[in-house]
């Protein structure tokens, strides 16, 4: 009986100490990263499975699990709630206008010392979207959406529209459009997308947020998203430009059927396009977007995404430099190019787009005009907030569409709960 | 035996009407399943298409055939869940309906007023609490919080004080019967019907739910349909909803309950106290 | 030894019910009592930020007392989200549990064919999940795709926008009616089915018609049945917040508030502030706690003849 006893409680002990050794022996390993480590990478980019299997067959001491999530508002939160939980993915895939959240929240890490090597490789603009002005790194970027107009040419031509070159002449082609034809817009205004109007206000030069010092200064009410705002709201008002919500079957058929001539967008649309609206294969084009005067030349960002590290990951250093081989290796920018239907933020990931998407086979200089839009993209910073600001955009700008009311008057709105929300949060801010 | 009565047309013809309107939707999905890209936001709603076998084998081949794990998952935490819900919920319902003991009310109330408190409230919390357990991302975080269901508890009460005869519980303790042999031998195989029902309706419940995988789990490998297909509808910022595949993956997650509403037909029919009674 | 064996039994016999029902109560305590603690915890607190909120450490949880609750209860977006909730609710719930009512009597009615097929039928949308009813019917309402437009046109009714501000709860509601009125009508069902077909034969050698049976003897047999299917109606029915959240983004007409539980829904999933929805939470809970207990009040004496 005695024996019995002792026999359990030494095998208990030795079990304890076992375990003991082992979790301290992972501890110590960590530093060195000698044994194979599993990293698992959370992404909505279609096929990135496949590239990060190219990348494992290299890599046999790092091994890339890819769990493809849902994207949209909740993705953003459920990466935070996972991070609190200490749960979170080793890598992930980071909007940019999501990232200075992500890192208020200290969820991501900053990977410095292992990608500064790669700076080189970004444009300015885009690597200070991932620094956010600071010292530190904390991600690597992906892809960028430079905005561009989309426009089907046999509409614009059945209609007697030119691309417009500014958005005076957008506008006036708009009520010449639909007085030809109540069922039809030149283009629709979304309400649901506020990386679109904040692309928009780039454009004019909003700034948003920026860094004064150790303080934020909030700007979506200034001069230039102000203008922005009113003329689409003109538009709206009058009614003629479309303010359906898009992203809908609704929306889809419209592109489809030619009921929508334009398309004010980004250069990942041929993805969206060839995939919902494949009756105008072959029809669409793309041009600068409409400048505000005719002697200026910009652009502003619509999406795109980077991968952080995450604060949580055990293998950081592994993380990085997966992170950094997927957005600057020639061959996995080639992967992302054509698995995953990205346009790559790296500078050499551009020249390696040479023949236009399958979409586009009527405009063999696709890429030629992307990269020149590309290159005309005003900076822009986000906020530690902007999940506040865009869902306050889209409630004011969906009660000012229905209501047909002041697009301004929603824009204070949207500025002052952004404004409110840092205030409550303790944020900093330049008065 | 029984007289055959006159059909009522007019009574008939309301059923229909509600049959009608409550598949008209269904019948959607399944002539949508049928069409092409391009059918899709082009044809009438319910003209056939002709791309259902291209939407099947999409479907099949998307993430190599990630869609059949989900629906696998899903039976499973359906099943599982379902499964223990009904033992605990029945065994609990039970002890409510036919046992006196300080704090039943209490206890019902308290049980029951677990419904009040919305899945949108416990689901951050309950996360962060598995997380802690190391349970999070693991199948356990989908299917132990299935287990309890208010609505199975008071079902199974109801079930219990309507099928279970007190005096067959009294014969059976003066036949010197104990009581977890009263439980297995009288309770359960009176019940039997009624934990049928609890069970389908539990199983539902699990194979609809959303909220609860969609945070609990990470590895898109464990997902269930629902948050499956949600993946497939919300593919991320600048990437089009693949509208295709959530139809015809929607369609196919129907197919497996519809299944079980007609095999289990004899079992919603049948008398919850009258047949058990009486025998 | 037999006496002894009877003794242990019986002491032991008081002890079986708390034994039955423990693991349901340790359920409970896991999945729902601790994260309702966990809840109000959170309710106290808040992220504080320090400066610009990048560095290291310039992040901390703090402890704010009944701040959160005192934001929460003076939104007046919040109380007109109860008004627009409770008119949503009164419809809802007269509609469904009516039909449902309706379609469990017929489907009881002697003279009914088909009833087989409906009965499937009409509970087929209880197999529907949310995400996808509300991309389904969504389909159904958007003009250009929609026969539901067809079929208005086709009387003469045009430009109706389904999903337009005045429009919209309506559409709302009717996808809660179309995936809800099954359920109620199989409960509804289950319970007609328990009732002795003596009690009927009794009253049509008494002469009465179909309707008088269905009107005086099952209807006031199911009150039990009705007042459950009610109360937990009311309850699924205030808690309303997928079909808004998922039709929100085909209409302009929705706010990201438009129900209490879309405040808690967009605090917690979108905007990741989980201080605030918890005391958003435990405010909706305490309202909704009230009425509620004084239904289950009425249904244990009701349905199950206890005096509380």
């Amino acid at each position: 009986m005695r024996t019995k006893r002792l026999t359990i409680v030494m095998s208990a002990l030795l079990v304890g100490a076992l375990a003991a050794g082992c979790t301290s022996g992972e501890g110590e390993a960590t530093p060195q990263e000698t044994g194979p480590v599993d990293l698992t990478f959370w992404t909505w980019a279609p096929n990135m499975d496949k590239i990060a299997e190219v990348w494992n067959q290299a890599h046999p001491n790092i091994h890339v699990t890819v769990s493809k999530q849902a994207g949209g508002d909740e993705s953003a939160a459920k990466f935070l709630t996972a991070a609190k939980a200490g749960n979170a993915p080793d890598l992930m895939q980071a909007e940019y206008q999501m990232l200075p959240s992500f890192v208020a929240a200290e969820a991501v890490a900053d990977i410095k010392a292992d990608v500064s090597a790669i700076k080189g490789e970004f444009s300015d603009g885009i690597w200070g979207l991932v620094t956010l002005g600071t010292d530190a790194v904390y991600g690597v970027p992906q892809d960028s959406g430079p905005m561009m107009l989309y426009y089907r040419t046999d509409l614009f031509t059945q209609y007697g529209v030119t691309v417009p070159k500014t958005w005076d002449e957008y506008a006036a082609a708009a009520r010449a459009v639909h007085a030809k034809d109540k069922s039809v817009y030149l283009g629709g205004f979304s309400s649901k997308d506020p990386g679109w109007f904040a692309g928009l206000s780039q454009q004019a030069g909003g700034q948003w947020w920026s860094i004064a010092g150790d303080a934020w200064k909030v700007g979506i009410n200034d001069t230039a998203t102000k203008k922005v705002a009113n003329y689409w709201g003109g538009l709206a008002n009058e009614g003629v430009v479309d303010t359906q919500a898009q992203w809908t079957p609704e929306w889809n058929a419209a592109l489809n059927d030619g009921k929508l001539l334009s398309w004010a967008s980004a250069v990942w649309a041929p993805g969206v396009l060839s995939s919902n609206a494949p009756n105008g294969k072959g029809k669409w084009a793309i041009a600068p977007l409409p400048q505000w005067s005719a002697s200026e030349q910009f652009s502003g960002f619509w999406g795109g995404s980077s991968i952080a590290v995450a604060a949580g990951s055990k293998h950081r250093k592994a993380a990085a430099e997966f992170t950094a081989w997927l957005n600057t290796d020639a061959k996995a920018l080639d992967l992302l190019i054509k698995e995953a239907a990205v346009y790559p933020a790296a500078k050499k990931g551009q020249s390696l787009l040479t023949q236009a998407p399958d979409y586009f086979s009527n405009q063999s200089d696709f890429w030629k005009v992307a990269t020149t839009v590309s290159s005309t993209a005003r900076g822009f910073t986000f906020g530690p907030n902007v999940n506040v600001a865009y869902s306050a955009y889209k409630d004011a700008f969906d009660k000012a569409v229905q209501s047909k009311s002041s697009f301004t008057d929603a824009l204070t709105t949207v500025h002052e709960t952004t404004v409110a929300d840092m205030k409550k949060s303790g944020f900093k801010l330049a008065s | 035996m029984r007289k055959q009565r006159p059909i009522g047309w007019l009574p008939t013809s309301l059923l229909l009407l509600g049959a009608f309107y409550c598949l008209l939707p269904v019948i959607w999905v399944l002539t949508a399943a049928t069409k092409s890209r391009a059918e899709l936001f082009t044809s009438q709603a319910f003209t056939p298409g002709t791309g259902l076998f291209g939407n099947l084998s999409d479907l099949s081949a998307y993430r190599d055939g990630i869609f059949w794990n989900w629906m696998a998952n899903t039976a499973l935490y359906a099943g599982g869940g379902a499964l223990l819900a009904t033992v605990v919920s029945s065994v609990a319902g039970y002890a409510l309906a036919k046992y006196q003991f300080p704090g039943r009310g209490l206890i019902f109330t308290t049980l029951i007023g677990g419904i009040l408190v919305p899945s949108v409230v416990l689901a951050v919390p309950q996360y962060l609490l598995l997380a802690k357990l190391g349970l999070a991302d693991t199948y356990w975080a989908v299917l132990l919080p299935s287990i309890l269901s208010p609505y199975s508890i008071y079902l199974a009460r109801i079930y219990a004080s309507a099928a279970i005869p007190d005096a067959l519980l009294e014969a059976g303790r003066i036949d010197g019967a104990s009581e977890t042999r009263l439980l297995r031998v009288v309770a359960f195989p009176m019940m039997g019907p009624g934990m049928v029902t609890i069970f389908l309706f539990q199983f539902v419940a699990i194979w609809n739910n959303f909220l609860l995988p969609y945070i609990m789990l990470a590895d898109d490998g464990k997902f269930p349909l629902t948050v499956g297909l949600y993946t497939l509808l919300v593919t991320g910022a600048n990437q089009p909803a693949l509208y295709n595949l959530v139809i015809t993956g929607a369609l196919l997650s129907i197919i497996p309950l519809i299944a079980l509403f007609l095999t289990m037909q004899r079992y919603w029919r049948t008398d919850l106290s009258g047949g058990s009674v009486k025998s | 030894m037999a006496r002894a064996r009877r003794g242990a039994r019986a002491s032991r016999a008081g002890a079986i019910p708390y034994l039955y029902l423990a693991p349901a109560i340790a359920l409970f305590c896991f999945f729902v009592a601790v994260p309702i603690g966990y809840t109000v915890y959170l309710s106290l607190r808040r992220a504080k930020f320090s400066g610009l909120g990048l560095g290291k450490g310039s992040r901390k949880e703090i402890f704010v007392g009944l701040d959160n609750y005192r934001a929460a209860i003076s939104d007046g977006e919040f109380w007109a989200s109860w008004v627009r909730v409770l008119g949503y609710a009164i419809g809802v719930l007269v509609l469904m549990l009516g039909l449902a009512l309706v379609f469990a009597l017929l489907l009881d009615s002697a003279t009914v064919r088909f009833g087989r097929f409906s009965r499937i039928a009409i509970f087929l949308p209880y197999a529907v999940p949310a995400v996808v009813a509300t991309l389904l019917w969504g389909f159904l309402y958007l003009p250009s795709l929609s026969p539901i437009h067809d079929l208005l046109e086709a009387v003469g009714i045009t430009g109706v926008d389904l999903l337009g501000p005045g429009t919209v709860v309506f559409s709302m509601a009717n996808i809660a009616i179309w995936g809800g009125t099954g359920f109620n009508m199989l409960v509804l069902y289950t319970q007609l089915r328990s009732i002795s077909r003596d009690y009927y034969e009794a009253a049509r050698i008494d002469g009465a018609s179909e309707w008088a049976i269905a009107l005086r003897i099952k209807v006031p047999m199911l009150v039990p049945a009705i007042v459950l299917t009610t109360v937990f109606s009311i309850i699924a029915t205030i808690q309303v917040f997928s079909e808004p959240v998922t039709l929100r983004p085909i209409t302009n007409a929705l706010s990201s508030t438009w129900s209490p539980l879309m405040k808690v829904y967009r605090d917690a999933f979108v905007t990741g502030d989980l201080y605030s929805a918890a005391a958003t939470s435990i405010v909706i809970a305490v309202i909704s706690l009230i009425p509620s207990l004084g239904f289950l009040r009425l249904v244990r004496r009701r349905a199950f003849g206890e005096d509380v």
